[in-house]
């Protein structure tokens, strides 16, 4: 518009200084105009280059992106060769583990085997001895019926004997009723040897209990009944004081009772009969001994003491059934202790004892 | 009331003549019953069975057990007399045959109250008699008015 108006201006061709000075402030105008529209052009340019310029940060920022992303698949594949590895090794350790598996289970079956075989072992060992023991259950039955059974004509014989001598002896002269005594005798002494021979087999069937024991006053009560049982001979009695131990009171009794019934039957013979008993001074397990100074035995045969119905004097000399000292052995080793004597002829024994398991 | 009976429970004739013969010749002379087995030592203690009739009412003075019996044993007959109000204080002495019958008697805790070896001798006897305070038995004398 202000170049229509410009061309309007030079038609006309006479110019005032008015209309110059309006000329040159249009002038001005468009100039500022023009000046104005580059300001903006370069403002839009600048817009525009801006706008580039995003636009290439877009592109660098999608290209950093993509790379990023390639990164990333790159990335994932590695994850995935290394996931596959380790599967692998997964896979390969599971492998490893089914061997060592199959190993322990193998190893787990030898040990069922073993158990099993063990076990088996065991209950064969619980069967043994079931039956040896219903064997010796079966024996004491056996034994005792035996003994009992035996005793009935042994009481026949010893009693009617007993009624012939006391109601006939009148018809009887002295041959026959010596001849009756003996039968008496042998009967009687028959009767000792049962009662012995089931006492011998009561101590291994008998549980062994074992509590405290005064064996000073244990002793000596044995040894009073004794001396009831004989009260005209004189014996003198030495018993150690404060004696005590763990053992099976009633076992211990029958084995005192052996013990000092052997020094008391074997000092019969003696003016000055002595009985000791003493424990040995200083001895752990303690040693118990019973010392006599009777008829003694011949060293050499000491091993025979203790068997059952062995005996080292003539039944004229001393009685009995060879069968106490057997008892007082299985008695002692009942205990887990040990016994033995010491002796000779004439000079008297020594039987030691111990009640415990170890070596004194 | 005649002398108080003793009931003498034995199977075997020879132990029972022994056992005769033995109080006869220390003059004991209460009347014996002699039961040879265990059904019939119950029998005459309870009035049942054969002595059902009533024959007798009257408890022996003492009662002289034997353990191996026929039927029904010793011990077993010494269980149903401590089990009965009627009897459970009666003496009663068991016969032993041997010193181990002792024993597992005494195992038991049968409630014997004493014990004599047969065949009976008079010296175990009569310290039994004596354990039970039974002295007018061996005294032959007649019994204190009877107290039950």
């Amino acid at each position: 518009m202000s170049a229509a108006h410009s061309d309007s201006q030079s038609v006309r061709g006479d110019t005032s200084p008015v209309d110059a000075r309006r000329y040159a402030s249009a002038i001005l105008n468009i100039l500022e105009d023009s000046a104005q529209e580059k300001a903006q052009l370069t403002r839009t340019q600048r817009a525009v280059l801006n706008i580039l310029d995003d636009v290439a940060g877009e592109k660098n920022r999608l290209d950093g992106t993509q790379r990023a992303v390639l990164n990333i698949l790159e990335d994932s594949a590695e994850e995935k060769t290394r996931l596959a590895d380790t599967q692998r090794a997964v896979l390969n350790i599971l492998d490893d583990f089914d061997i060592e598996k199959k190993k322990v289970e193998e190893v787990n079956l030898e040990l069922r085997n073993e158990i099993e075989e063990r076990a088996r072992a065991e209950e064969a060992l619980r069967h043994a001895k079931a039956v040896a023991e219903a064997a010796s259950k079966e024996l004491e039955a056996f034994s005792y019926s035996v003994a009992h059974d035996l005793r009935a004509p042994l009481r026949s014989i010893d009693g009617f004997s007993q009624a012939l001598l006391e109601d006939c002896a009148d018809r009887l002269d002295a041959d026959g009723q010596r001849y009756l005594t003996h039968v008496r005798e042998s009967a009687q002494q028959m009767g000792e040897l049962i009662d012995d021979l089931l006492s011998l087999s009561r101590v291994t069937r008998t549980e062994l209990r074992r509590e405290r024991v005064d064996v000073t006053a244990l002793v000596r009560s044995v040894l009073e009944r004794l001396r009831e049982s004989q009260p005209d001979r004189q014996v003198d009695q030495v018993v150690q004081d404060g004696l005590v131990a763990q053992a099976d009171p009633r076992l211990l009794d029958v084995a005192l009772t052996n013990l000092l019934g052997n020094a008391w039957k074997f000092t019969s013979k003696r003016t000055s009969a002595r009985i000791e008993f003493a424990a040995k001074a200083g001895e752990h397990p303690p040693v118990y001994c019973v010392r006599d100074n009777g008829a003694g035995f011949d060293a050499r045969y000491a091993d025979k003491l203790f068997g059952v119905f062995q005996r080292l004097h003539a039944a004229h000399e001393f009685e009995g059934t060879g069968i106490g000292l057997a008892t007082v052995r299985r008695i002692v080793t009942r205990h887990g202790g040990q016994v033995w004597a010491e002796g000779q002829v004439d000079q008297g024994a020594t039987f030691y004892f111990t009640l415990e398991e170890g070596h004194p | 009331m005649t002398d108080k009976v003793i009931l003498l429970v034995e199977d075997s004739q020879r132990d029972e003549e022994l056992a005769l013969r033995a109080l006869r010749k220390n003059n004991i002379k209460n009347e014996v019953i002699v039961a040879r087995d265990g059904v019939e030592a119950l029998d005459y203690l309870f009035g049942t069975g054969t002595y059902a009739s009533g024959h007798t009412t009257e408890l022996p003075t003492v009662v002289l057990l034997d353990i191996k019996l026929p039927k029904i044993d010793g011990l077993e007959v010494l269980r149903r007399i401590r089990a009965d109000e009627r009897t459970k204080l009666l003496p009663v002495v068991i016969l032993t045959s041997s010193k181990e019958d002792r024993d597992r008697l005494e195992g038991y805790a049968s409630g014997a109250n004493s014990y004599v070896r047969k065949p009976i001798e008079f010296s175990e006897f009569a310290e039994a008699v004596r354990q039970l305070g039974l002295y007018w038995l061996i005294l032959n004398e007649p019994p204190p008015p009877a107290d039950r």
